[in-house]
């Protein structure tokens, strides 16, 4: 507990707590729907394409879907530490918030051996594993939850 | 003093309300004559007229309900009047967009097989047929604000019966439409960020041995999520319309919003990516300077988009 107020106090997170600035609460938050956008569609998009969307197109034309992931999750980790800094002690106790940052850590997880089995494909495969599908099934659902989860604190949480 | 670059709600209405009704009828009559002449080519005009129409009927819809907020309570308005023209132009809106989806439809299969199905073209027909019927409603309805003296009955409706209280209602007093409703458009908005991402990152160069055809493929996914996020951004507007009707961010979102449209629009019907099928240069082709500015458009106005939504409550007065 001391730990979460001494984050709150901190000069950057009051800044992005109270300043009426535009680039304080309000672009971080903007940053962190941005982020979101990208990392969820991307994925998305990948995932469609496991699951036989444009099945004749070889798995190697989407690597690109990993560096938007990873630019995007980076994004949305230093947006991420920013807004749970500004209110520390809400975010910190605070049961939903778990459940939030558990299914974002576990859609993230789902892209880890899907990005080893596309990045060891061969250059002209086209044909998906069974494990894959399961992956990219695990991974529009957690992600969608992740989503859904995340929108809903406003409400459970921040309301 | 009103500046020349003010914005004027009810002067907007009146230049835009035009559209919706005056559009439908030029795209309704390309589609019958390019029926009577079985010219596959006009079809297409046609459809593509459907969906400009489609687009453009939103901020006409938007500014009538801006119109409103500010006419309401002046002497001589009488509020029974304007409350039903509202009422039938979303109506009339709710038609245009089914008619625009349709035919929207029937542009990517057309684009993907050479001809559009003739039983998308058929609907979208009756569909934009259904929707010139009761927007011309609504647009008589609009007229007798104005004026009383063409013979308009007088409305004596009660407020809660309208299609608008009814939504409004439910999206205020639910304790979970509002928030079940932002869920699906933040889902949608995640679909159509992934979708014109790998569309526009293939205009730009990004997987360049993929043929355009099968990113092409991608686009009613991405449609998916522009119709969820048309739907539930339609229960917030009508549910809260004060929330938006004077925010610049949604000004804004709007403008883009029109603009990402024209550029879905593009991306579904341009040719050319499309002239190289099955030639040895099939997968190899690059986009011109033209082709990756529009890429680089789209991206930053869908960018825009999101940002005028997410910035409601700081720049704009929502919440």
């Amino acid at each position: 507990m001391g730990l979460l107020t001494w984050l709150e106090n901190l000069p950057l997170s009051t800044w992005v707590h109270e300043s009426t600035s535009i680039w304080a609460q309000p672009t971080v938050l903007t940053l962190h729907t941005m982020g979101m956008g990208v990392l969820v569609g991307a994925s998305w998009v990948l995932d469609l394409r496991l699951l036989g969307i444009n099945r004749n197109v070889p798995l190697s034309a989407f690597r690109w879907v990993f560096r938007a992931v990873a630019i995007s999750l980076a994004v949305n980790l230093v947006t991420g530490v920013l807004l749970f800094m500004a209110r520390a002690t809400l975010w910190g106790t605070a049961f939903p918030f778990a459940i939030k940052i558990g299914l974002v850590v576990a859609s993230a997880a789902t892209m880890l051996p899907i990005r080893s089995y596309v990045l060891s494909s061969d250059p002209n495969q086209t044909e998906v594993s069974g494990r894959a599908r399961m992956l990219a099934i695990a991974s529009i659902l957690a992600w969608a939850a992740a989503i859904t989860s995340g929108r809903l604190l406003a409400y459970t949480v921040a309301g | 003093m009103p500046s020349i670059t003010s914005f004027n709600a009810p002067h907007a209405h009146l230049l835009l309300n035009h559209i919706p009704t005056v559009g439908a009828v030029a795209a309704l009559g390309l589609l019958i004559v390019a029926f009577i002449r079985r010219d596959e080519g006009l079809k297409l005009v046609g459809l593509e007229a459907v969906f400009a129409v489609a687009l453009l009927t939103l901020p006409a819809y938007m500014t009538g309900v801006a119109a409103y907020q500010k006419l309401r309570g002046q002497p001589g308005i009488a509020d029974g009047a304007l409350r039903l023209h509202q009422d039938v132009a979303l109506y009339g809106f709710t038609w245009m967009e089914f008619a625009g989806f349709i035919g929207w439809l029937a542009l990517w299969q057309a684009r993907r097989h050479g001809r559009a199905a003739r039983g998308l073209v058929a609907t979208t027909t009756a569909l934009l047929f259904m929707a010139l019927v009761v927007m011309a409603q609504a647009a008589t309805l609009g007229g007798d604000i104005r004026h009383p003296e063409l013979g308009g009955a007088a409305v004596s409706i009660p407020v809660a019966d309208f299609l608008a209280s009814k939504i409004s209602d439910v999206m205020v007093n639910s304790p979970w439409a509002w928030p079940a409703s932002e869920t699906v458009h933040f889902l949608g908005l995640s679909l159509i960020f992934g979708v014109l991402l790998a569309v526009n990152l293939r205009i730009l160069g990004v997987m360049k041995q993929v043929p355009f055809a099968d990113v092409h493929r991608l686009l009613p996914w991405g449609m998916l999520g522009f119709g969820a996020n048309l739907i539930t951004g339609m229960l917030f507007f009508v549910g809260q319309p004060k929330q938006y009707i004077d925010s610049a961010p949604f000004y804004w979102k709007v403008v883009f919003l029109m603009i990402a449209g024209a550029n879905f629009l593009y991306l579904t019907v341009f040719k050319n990516a499309w002239p190289l099928e099955g030639t040895a240069l099939e997968g190899s082709w690059s986009a011109s300077f033209g082709d990756k500015a529009m890429a680089i458009v789209s991206i930053f106005s869908w960018l825009v988009v999101l940002y005028g939504g997410r910035m409601l409550p700081f720049l704009g007065h929502a919440f």
